[in-house]
């Protein structure tokens, strides 16, 4: 039956107005690029000049100096041993792991995974700080063995720097050992080849790319790293170039500035050398991502090898990641370090000292809360326009935007905090805004830092999300905010979420930018722990990392929980 | 009315569409015929309003919607639009999906929007699934999905509904249904459905008027009828009618195949753009097939494919390879035998009540 409603009533005609938003465009695109220019690159430009400039004019008076010094070709080789040593363990581990998680039959490969996840987002000076227990003179190991390896050395600083590290390498190339299809290895053996032979002339080669990318990153994570060689190196006299810059910007020499900015082009120059190894690498390796991730697993080992390969999996996961945190936690309720673990000797003192007695551990828990939030808020909106942007119209464009925002990431936090006392010192030659010595430089430079990641996690929520569900609204109507508030954002939601809350815990730890940039009365949590451990107060700087520690594996698991709820109640999966 | 001067669209150096001019009616239901790649969802988005022509102009009653430097957006045009992939919000329920229309389209009668769940479930009513308003889109089968989609663009009655192969992710049988159930929601709303297809058959059965598309241009605009019996291009003849293309010269009305100079045949319905290209296109259902002694061109059988209602024969004529549909009731031949071909005379006009 055909009611009178649906035969054809007179339609409503709205007057239609034509948008001025082609203009507009243009106009936004041109603040947009204004805006990436002066908050990305321009820093990076100051830096490099001041490089050059002595008292005015273009000179190469300060690579002079520096660069004849044996002290700074000592440090360039630490820096190249300890970083090439950490790459090459921290390979080796994770391409071993991604190998088994990708194709052995084994258990608990969720939990497995999930413990692989946390030195990602456990800042890995606390991570150092958990192992100088686990291996110090109260730890476990000085007791039942009654010696531990010297964590104060170049070997110790190798492996710390591998183990937090190796995660990158895993993540890189879990996928491509999955993605690589099964049937050229059956092709291989029906051919006659032994199963090394296979893994030697078939596996490996395919899987190069993503080995090659994933180290690279690696590689640039450690030459990055500062908080293991500050909290290991400094006390052992070994420096590396990103903690020697440091030292050269706390010691106020007469030209510390210049030399350090020396130094740092030195450090930039090889990250951006690896920066553009690896993208040269992961173009060549696009290939690959085209096929589909084979998540079956394709070894399947008799019942008594494959336990003996979890056991080795769980200790290897337990030791490293679990065992020196609650050792940590555990030594942060000694009165005073170097007394033995016993019952006597336990009590809340230092969490007493460091929560309530001094007011600088308050004040840095209110500075790191108050500008994680707000970088959080400004990169989650800006970093998602971003990420709309490039999701909307991928081109030459967008990718540039891209491209440039991620260098202040790539670059040595060290080098990017430098970048910002340059370039925010006085913006415009002659005017000051206060903002070097205040807390605003270090919203700034988080902001700056942390930016490309809230835009890559828009941008994965994003593409998720098939382009019709957006001109299905559009369609129906929907104008700019209902669309987003209706549409887009319930849909994308969980990924803002993920991206955001990874800024969220990178600002609120960070310690290489703040270790430069913070001043009396501006100090953050990483600062903090850092002046207590430098000061030789252990069971302060314990105590409040244990309590980090907590705060964050809190956090991770309500994200995680939450994500879960979400699709399960508003995304109705299944 | 939706008017089309000379549109172009270029994505870079590569050219979707090349000055297509278009005019579709109110209430005339039209179908954009073409392989992938032929430019027919460009111009459905250009139709939306999803982007701006390279060049040229788009008009909808009479005023001018879309230009090199002008574009008024989706969200303010007089449209519903049907998505290939459903495009349904996995968070909204059946209800949430036509309702969403309701409250936000400016073309919304304020009466629906003051009771707006009559409105729903008389809608939901016309798609069939007046009995699922409170179920999410994962709870639905592919069929129901279709309905929602569907229900969502007409929803607010739009004056055009654009429809971008709403039937390609069903199966066989659903499509079928589909068919009857949108030319059902055409009568009754009365819309401008520009419906994009590269389905012939969909074309053919729906649509007043069907537009055949090629490497962005148009082929051929007409009736659905004169699109298949008289085709004016070889590709229009080939991709809808599937003819064989038969090459030989026109002469005073007859026909002499290159290959068999001493043949030749009637007019069967040629248009006057492929004679003077020295085509005759015959659709395979327009031979007769005789055996070795009958008259016409000689061929062999190479393939032969029983269909339940005819049987496909590929018989091969001279280096060249022609479709052939034949009757179930005619002689039966099989792969190898040698057989004559002949075209039948003009058909007789249909007649129309």
């Amino acid at each position: 039956m055909i009611s009178e409603q649906s035969v054809a009533p007179e339609r409503k005609r709205g007057k239609l107005f034509f948008s001025p938003f082609l203009h507009l465009k243009k106009l936004y695109a041109f603040i947009g690029l204004l805006l990436v220019l002066l908050f990305f690159v321009v820093p990076v430009f100051r830096l490099g000049l001041l490089s050059v400039l002595a008292e005015g004019s273009f000179s190469l008076a300060h690579y002079r100096e520096v660069l004849q010094e044996a002290a700074t070709w000592t440090t360039v080789k630490n820096t190249i041993y300890i970083t090439i040593g950490s790459t090459v363990l921290a390979i080796v581990l994770g391409v071993t792991i991604a190998w088994v998680m990708a194709y052995v039959h084994i258990r608990g490969k969720r939990w497995i995974q999930l413990f692989i996840f946390l030195p990602f987002i456990i800042p890995s000076y606390i991570t150092t700080l958990a192992w100088i227990q686990f291996l110090g003179k109260s730890g476990p190991i000085q007791s039942v063995v009654g010696w531990a390896p010297n964590l104060y050395s170049m070997g110790g600083i190798i492996f710390l720097l591998g183990l937090s590290h190796y995660p990158l390498v895993y993540l890189f190339t879990v996928d491509v050992f999955r993605k690589i299809p099964r049937e050229l290895e059956e092709a291989a053996k029906t051919a006659g080849a032994g199963r090394k032979h296979i893994l030697l002339k078939i596996v490996l080669p395919l899987a190069l790319p993503g080995i090659a990318g994933g180290g690279l990153l690696a590689f640039l994570t450690n030459l990055d790293n500062f908080g293991i060689p500050a909290f290991l190196g400094i006390p052992a006299n070994i420096r590396v170039l990103s903690t020697y810059i440091y030292e050269q910007i706390v010691g106020f020499g007469p030209s510390a500035f210049a030399r350090a900015a020396v130094l740092s082009v030195l450090l930039g120059v090889i990250a951006l050398f690896g920066t553009f190894l690896q993208w040269l690498l992961l173009k060549k390796s696009r290939v690959t991502e085209t096929v589909t991730r084979d998540m079956e697993p394709r070894l399947f080992l008799p019942e008594k090898k494959r336990r003996l390969l979890e056991a080795v999996i769980w200790l290897f996961l337990l030791v490293t990641s679990l065992v020196p945190f609650l050792t940590m936690g555990a030594l942060s309720l000694i009165k005073a370090y170097g007394l033995p673990f016993e019952i006597e000797n336990l009590s809340f003192k230092n969490y007493q000292y460091v929560f309530l007695t001094d007011d600088k551990t308050g004040s840095a828990l209110w500075n790191s809360l108050m500008l994680a939030v707000m970088t959080t808020v400004i990169c989650l909106i800006a970093g998602t326009v971003m990420a709309y942007i490039r999701y909307r119209k991928p081109g030459f464009f967008s990718k540039m935007m891209e491209v440039l925002v991620t260098i202040p990431y790539a670059l040595p936090g060290t080098v990017l905090a430098l970048c910002m006392i340059f370039a925010w010192m006085q913006p415009v030659p002659g005017w000051n805004p206060g903002l070097y010595g205040t807390v605003w430089i270090l919203l700034i430079a988080y902001v700056t830092r942390f930016f490309v990641l809230q835009v890559r996690g828009s941008y994965t929520a994003l593409l998720q999300v098939d382009p019709s569900m957006e001109e299905a609204a559009r369609t129906s109507g929907a104008h700019g905010w209902v669309k987003w508030r209706s549409i887009l954002l319930p849909l994308i939601f969980p990924g803002l979420i993920g991206g955001a809350l990874l800024v969220f815990l990178m600002v609120l730890t960070e310690l290489t930018v703040s270790s430069l940039l913070w001043s009396s009365g501006a100090e953050t949590i990483g600062v903090v722990i850092f002046s207590y451990e430098q000061a030789g107060y252990t069971t302060y700087s314990t105590a409040f990392a244990s309590v980090l520690v907590l705060a964050i594996l809190t956090g991770g698991l309500l994200f995680t929980a939450f994500s879960r709820r979400w699709e399960r109640k508003v995304m109705k999966k299944k | 009315m939706i008017q089309l001067h000379d549109v172009s669209k270029q994505y870079g150096s590569f050219t979707a569409l090349h000055s297509v001019n278009l005019t579709m009616k109110h209430g005339e239901f039209t179908a954009i015929l073409g392989p992938s790649g032929c430019g027919k969802t460009t111009l459905l988005k250009l139709l939306a309003g999803f982007m701006e022509p390279t060049s040229g102009e788009i008009q909808m009653d009479g005023s001018l919607v879309a230009s090199k430097h002008q574009l008024i957006p989706p969200e303010k045009r007089n449209i519903g639009m049907v998505f290939q992939s459903f495009a349904l919000w996995p968070h909204m329920t059946v209800y949430d999906h036509i309702v969403f229309p309701l409250r936000h389209h400016r073309h919304t009668q304020d009466e629906w929007k003051k009771d707006m769940v009559a409105r729903v479930q008389h809608v939901l009513k016309m798609v069939g699934l007046d009995q699922l308003f409170d179920r999410y889109p994962s709870e639905l089968s592919g069929g129901q999905k279709q309905r929602v989609a569907l229900a969502r663009a007409i929803a607010p009655l739009p004056d055009i509904l654009l429809m971008d192969e709403p039937l390609s992710a069903l199966d066989v049988e659903l499509r079928m249904d589909m068919r009857t159930e949108i030319q059902r929601i055409h009568r009754e709303t009365k819309a401008c459905i520009v419906y994009v297809t590269h389905d012939q058959g969909e074309a053919l059965a729906m649509a007043d008027k069907i537009v055949v598309m090629n490497k962005g241009k148009i082929e051929q605009i007409g009736s659905p009828e004169d699109i298949y019996t008289k085709p004016e291009t070889a590709f229009v003849a080939s991709f809808v009618g599937k003819c064989n293309m038969v090459k030989g010269k026109w002469e005073e009305g007859r026909f002499t195949p290159r290959a068999f100079p001493w043949e030749t045949w009637p007019d069967i319905g040629v248009a006057e753009s492929l004679k003077q290209e020295g085509f005759c296109p015959v659709r395979p259902e327009q031979w007769a097939m005789a055996d070795e002694s009958g008259e016409g061109l000689k061929g062999t059988v190479l393939s032969v494919q029983y269909q339940g209602k005819e049987v496909h024969y590929v018989i091969e004529v001279e280096e060249e390879k022609w479709t052939v549909h034949q009757s179930i009731f005619s002689r039966r031949y099989q792969a190898g035998d040698t057989v004559s071909l002949a075209v039948k005379a003009a058909e007789q006009q249909p007649v129309f009540v």
